[in-house]
């Protein structure tokens, strides 16, 4: 593999807020062959794309997503609550050059009360979220996104939970799609978290309501379920490594185990 | 330059998932090739076993046993495939080990209740170092399982009637669990730890008691530190990122509790 396709997998490969960091090792490793990081473009932007960047829009402190869905030409994404498009700098992960943008879809008041209802879910449930809902499939369904960011790099964590839901606009209708979660720790180590859980809901009705109320009780049931395996994975498969103490509750007596044959083997070495 | 860029290699393999070390590692040295040697010593990754093909046990595999493509088996001392001048421990060195390997199969059949242990001895001008290698791994379900990996290196210096250990620790630990209502679920990593002490010295039985000691204290810290983290950190944090609760609710109740408080100070 070329130097490009390797730097490449590493910056599509950064956790959670630390892309930045991953760049400047990334510099520092290819210092040798001149500035990389242009020819890297094609997997920033994948990365931004699947990893729902936030960007903030000039003038505005709220933060809209990047993704496939609300691609424009070039690099220029739209956020249809805002009714704005941007240019991103996918290096730099910055908005500039906000334009006036009017949603032309035949279902642009299905997407208004979903994000409606979206936003007020949003609220309930992720203390720092963008999310987003768009057409796609030539306008014959929707795309409901949304992304929660956690970064506390004093702490040496950072975590991000992202939903990505596509659905047909028909009656009745499937809700399907994907959730991610990966949190990254890495005080005196590396620990990291990776879920992926498929989303499949039918729902009879396309009242953005029910929609998105059914999305929540999926989500929800996610989390109930990823709290027991958590607790699942620490009663079984960690347990079943290590014991904290030997079935006799008695820690090794060293002196025994080692001193004994030690003394046995004082003279030959000769093993077993 | 070279030493900015082990450090910035380090700093990568630290952010990058530790489920790709290995991966991550080969796509390091391929860019950058001059760094193999260093990175190799110093990063740690899953262990590799082998069998004997004297004694028919089987045996870890790391850098410290390691001589070009050979590795010394710790039950025979003899390396695989056979070197007529490979590196071993001298005499009283070589007797320590086997002292250690078999107090550390002591411990590994009492802790991990099966597994595999390795523990590699070698000379140092005034004093000893080695490492103790433990590796267990297990398959609860189907799609569900478990690797532990313990590598701890320690330095032992002489002086008179003490010796001074110098222990680094690290435990690599992969977790992983899938079925349709978790969907696919990854719990990776490593973490490490240093300790230095002086420890009384009667004889060359005492090194491998204290040796013995300083690491059954470390993994129990450890496998604690660990806990906390893959299953108290990494919850915590999914609960940062989602709120169970509805955060009106939860904001309410924080509301009347600050009421509460304020009236009581009244």
């Amino acid at each position: 593999m070329s130097t490009i396709e390797l730097a490449s997998s590493f910056i599509e490969g950064a956790p959670p807020g630390e892309l930045p960091d991953v760049v400047a090792d990334v510099k520092a490793l290819t210092s040798e062959e001149g500035d990389l990081i242009p020819s890297l473009a094609p997997a920033f932007e994948r990365y931004n794309e699947t990893q729902l960047t936030t960007v903030k829009l000039p003038g505005a402190s709220q933060e809209v997503i990047v993704s496939e869905f609300n691609k424009l030409e070039g690099n220029r994404y739209f956020d249809v609550e805002s009714q704005t498009s941007f240019e991103v700098d996918h290096v730099t992960q910055e908005a500039s050059d906000a334009q006036s943008y009017v949603l032309e879809s035949q279902n642009a008041d299905l997407i208004k009360s979903l994000l409606k209802s979206l936003s007020a879910h949003a609220t309930e449930h992720y203390p720092n979220c963008s999310y987003g809902v768009y057409p796609t499939e030539n306008d014959s369904s929707v795309a409901i996104l949304l992304v929660a960011n956690r970064y506390s790099p004093n702490n040496f964590w950072n975590g991000r939970f992202r939903a990505i839901y596509t659905m047909p606009v028909s009656e009745p209708t499937t809700v399907t799609g994907k959730i991610h979660v990966d949190v990254h720790y890495y005080e005196d180590g590396n620990v990291a978290l990776k879920t992926t859980k498929p989303i499949s809901v039918s729902i009879s009705s396309l009242s953005a309501e029910t929609v998105i109320s059914r999305i929540g009780a999926a989500e929800r049931d996610y989390q109930e379920t990823l709290n027991r395996a958590f607790v699942q994975m620490a009663e079984e498969a960690f347990k079943n490594l290590r014991r904290q103490l030997p079935i006799t509750r008695q820690k090794v007596e060293w002196e025994k185990v080692g001193g004994y044959r030690l003394g046995q083997d004082i003279s030959g070495g000769k093993g077993r | 330059m070279a030493d900015a860029q082990f450090d910035s290699a380090l700093d990568l393999l630290r952010r990058l998932n530790p489920r790709d070390t290995k991966r991550n590692l080969q796509a390091i040295t391929t860019v950058v090739p001059d760094l193999t040697e260093d990175l190799l010593s110093s990063v740690d990754q899953p262990l590799e076993i082998r069998r004997c093909p004297k004694t028919k046990r089987d045996y870890l595999l790391c850098d410290y046993n390691r001589d070009g493509d050979s590795y010394r088996s710790p039950w025979s001392n003899e390396f695989d495939p056979p070197l007529d001048d490979g590196t071993v421990p001298s005499e009283r060195v070589r007797k320590l080990e086997v002292a250690a390997n078999e107090a550390f199969d002591v411990y590994r059949d009492l802790y991990y209740e099966g597994g595999v242990g390795s523990v590699y001895f070698w000379d140092l001008d005034d004093g000893f170092a080695g490492v103790i290698l433990l590796k267990k791994g297990v398959t609860p379900g189907a799609k569900s399982s478990g690797e532990w990996d313990s590598i701890h290196v320690f330095e032992a210096t002489d002086r008179a009637r003490m010796s001074h250990y110098k222990l680094t620790s690290t435990v690599i630990l992969h977790l992983s669990n899938g079925n349709e209502t978790l969907g696919e679920m990854d719990l990776s990593g490593n973490m490490t730890r240093q300790v230095e002490v002086d420890l009384p010295v009667e004889s060359d039985a005492s090194h491998v008691a204290n040796v013995g000691r300083l690491v059954e204290d470390m993994e129990l810290k450890m496998r604690n530190l660990l806990q906390e983290v893959y299953f108290g950190k990494a919850k915590d944090v999914v609960g940062e990122l989602r709120s169970l609760a509805p955060l009106s609710e939860t904001n309410r109740d924080r509301a009347a509790q600050l009421e509460m408080i304020k009236s009581l100070q009244r």
